[in-house]
């Protein structure tokens, strides 16, 4: 198949910007699009499991989504027979389906829920990079976010220690 | 939500500088979200992103979504370099100096059972 026409307007707006939609989503904010799923307990999670089906390249979100779950899903089969050790989600953000907020001042930092430790956060992220065809092309929106939790948290009915990022 | 690999975080002993870096992470590339089930493709990134703290102290406090966290705004900045291998497509950030945020804070933070403690 002739990938270059489908990277350009899949990539490419017709101005030659980048929107959410059209590149970083790629990776500097596709995982966005993860961040939802990447808790146990869901279906997502599920996907992880032995036997789950593999992916092509193009395929559904949780097959795709399966290396991202990878750390989390160990952490929720660790200690199962407490609950798991992954780290709860902020229930007032699960409840509305969203398991992240983009941050901004007097809101929510952390992506996790009963923590107690160092974290940052930060969005609307902008700058410039090339791709593998040499064209100049910008990356971010106010939605491309970064943060990083690390410290104790409660789960599995016990005080654990752990590193987490929002990419 | 992943977990961060021993060695990717450095934190300064003030905690007012922050560095994160973590190669190959794997992320979906999901072109045309939010759009409903709409195809999906396995992708890497890599990335490094600074938190280094301002003099503007911080404080965020919700009693009733039980979350208090104390710091400072933050100057952030990112280099990124993201592969869709399947795609035949990358591309690299300019260096890290390069870039800049909009928002950035770094501090410490206590919510749920930690809130009242």
């Amino acid at each position: 198949m002739d990938e270059g026409p489908r990277i350009r307007s899949r990539y490419v707006t017709p101005v030659g910007a980048f929107g959410r939609r059209d590149f970083l989503r790629a990776g500097l904010v596709g995982a966005l699009a993860g961040a939802r799923t990447l808790w146990p307990g869901n279906h997502a999670l599920a996907a992880t499991a032995p036997g789950a089906s593999g992916a092509g390249p193009e395929q559904g979100f949780e097959a795709a989504a399966k290396p991202a779950l990878a750390g989390l899903a160990a952490l929720a089969a660790e200690d199962a027979q407490n609950g798991g050790a992954a780290p709860f989600p902020i229930p007032w953000l699960d409840k509305n389906g969203s398991l992240n907020q983009a941050p901004g001042p007097g809101q929510e930092p952390s992506n996790i829920f009963h923590f107690k430790g160092r974290i940052a956060r930060a969005n609307g992220f902008t700058g410039m990079g090339t791709d593998n065809r040499g064209r100049r092309i910008p990356f971010g929106t106010v939605t491309t976010d970064y943060s990083f939790m690390q410290g104790e948290y409660w789960a599995g009915r016990s005080e654990r220690q752990g590193a987490f990022t929002h990419t | 939500m992943t977990v961060i690999p021993s060695g990717a975080l450095t934190v300064s002993g003030d905690g007012r500088r922050a560095t994160l870096e973590m190669r190959a992470v794997p992320v979906v590339d999901q072109p045309r979200w939010p759009a409903r089930d709409t195809p999906t493709r396995p992708a890497q990134i890599s990335f490094r992103v600074e938190w280094v703290a301002t003099d503007e102290p911080v404080r965020y406090e919700d009693p009733l979504k039980q979350f208090r966290f104390t710091g400072w705004r933050a100057t952030t900045r990112l280099e990124a370099q993201v592969e869709v291998p399947s795609a035949g497509f990358s591309w690299r950030s300019d260096p890290l100096n390069t870039s800049s945020a909009s928002f950035g804070i770094i501090g410490e933070e206590v919510n749920g059972r930690y809130f009242t403690m």
